[in-house]
């Protein structure tokens, strides 16, 4: 009896995104870069077409956790400007490219090992590995929405293109996200 | 108004409890947590942000409603001390117990206690977010992003405490229906009862004004209106 989505949240004590104002690209992206992109190779025998076990499946998990942690605050960069009557463009694109970047490499998050049957907590379904293709055409569909979004260059395209990119996010969530309860 | 009122004479006489603005608001909430409630459910978040809206107006007229409608709405008559919700609670079950005109003071905690809890949740709201970005509450770009989850996961959570209230309230009507015989169903639906073994004058309630209905009616939309372009 619960909405759904939420429950990420929590942790992180990062001290960005405050009230909407700064800039929250240039740091965005590194997190992610540094972390599932790379994780060693090691163990178990991976699924198909799915990649291999990361060594560490809970440091994996958690940075997968943090990136979209990181992906949701430049969501909310976005969200803001969207009441704004002339937004930042300067901000829009460089949330906007943030997004784009972690959309990129969203195809590696998600090797097998480090689902529910990990027994870590996550709101990643079982169905990301078993319905792969599905899972795919999702991802490919954020890269795309959140590349045009990145490529605006004013505030009209902005406000057009901002709920399709969520509508993404959203195309996924519903399907391969956890309800929360 | 109705000084001298005809219809006394004629039995089973019908006591006026509670005005249309009383009502419709009240079956407007129903209405209101419901579709709440179901659009969060399915991820229809716009609706949702739609419907939170609108229960932001209706709470707000019906606080107003509370220092300006009849005698029954307002706050003044039903919000007593424990002292007189105890004295309620010892006559319950007494021969001579008579049906309250409007809530009964044991009552009346289940309203105020409902009215906040309903506050909490669409002020909550108000800042809460969806996570995929598709909707979120109209004051979202007020905090930063650490508040707004937060804020929503209060938000999803307390709504459990409004399920228990609103369960608590089901649970005392049919109480009454069974224990009591004294369907309150009826009135909350046509406005009147029948004037048997009741407290309260016996015609019930007074007219208010009706510029007084529209000055609520502009509160609300005026509160919603505000929220939405802060």
């Amino acid at each position: 009896m619960k909405l759904t989505l939420f429950a990420t949240a929590a942790v992180f004590a990062l001290g960005l995104a405050a009230c909407g104002g700064e800039t929250p690209a240039p740091e965005a992206p590194a997190p992610a870069a540094e972390a599932p992109v790379e994780a060693p190779v090691e163990t178990a025998a991976p699924a198909a077409g799915i990649g291999e076990t990361p060594a560490d499946v809970a440091a994996f998990m958690k940075q997968r956790h943090d990136n979209y942690e990181d992906m949701g605050k430049n969501m909310k960069v976005l969200q803001d400007s969207m009441k704004e009557a002339s937004p930042d463009m300067t901000a829009v694109t460089a949330a906007a490219t943030a997004i784009k970047g972690y959309a990129d490499q969203m195809g590696t998050w998600f090797p097998a090992g480090t689902g529910p049957e990990s027994g870590i907590e996550t709101e990643a379904k079982a169905n990301i590995w078993t319905d792969r293709a599905t899972f795919d055409a999702a991802v490919v569909k954020l890269q795309e929405e959140s590349g045009k979004l990145a490529a605006v260059t004013d505030a009209a395209g902005f406000m057009a293109q901002f709920p399709a990119t969520g509508g993404s996010c959203k195309n996924c969530h519903d399907t391969f996200r956890e309800k929360k309860n | 108004m109705e000084g001298t009122t005809p219809q006394l004479d004629t039995t089973p006489a019908k006591q006026r409890v509670w005005d249309l603005p009383t009502r419709l608001t009240h079956w407007l909430f129903v209405v209101g947590v419901a579709f709440s409630w179901w659009s969060a459910e399915e991820g229809q978040m716009q609706w949702h942000v739609w419907s939170g809206l609108t229960l932001l107006g209706l709470l707000v007229f019906r606080i107003y409603w509370g220092f300006a409608g009849t005698e029954t709405a307002r706050f003044s008559s039903f919000i007593k001390g424990p002292r007189a919700v105890a004295a309620y609670i010892g006559k319950l079950f007494k021969p001579n117990y008579r049906a309250a005109f409007g809530h009964n003071p044991l009552g009346a905690l289940s309203v105020i206690a409902l009215l906040l809890a309903l506050i909490f949740q669409v002020g909550l709201g108000l800042f809460a977010t969806d996570t995929s970005y598709v909707a979120s509450g109209p004051l979202n770009h007020m905090v930063d992003s650490d508040t707004a989850d937060a804020v929503t996961d209060l938000h999803e959570d307390f709504f459990n405490v409004l399920f228990v209230l609103i369960g608590l309230h089901l649970a005392a009507i049919a109480f009454y229906l069974i224990a009591k015989r004294t369907n309150l169903i009826s009135p909350m639906l046509t406005g009147s009862r029948r004037a048997e073994n009741v407290e309260g004058p016996p015609a019930g309630i007074a007219p208010v004004p009706l510029w007084r209905l529209a000055i609520g009616i502009v509160l609300a939309v005026g509160a919603v209106w505000l929220v939405t372009t802060l």
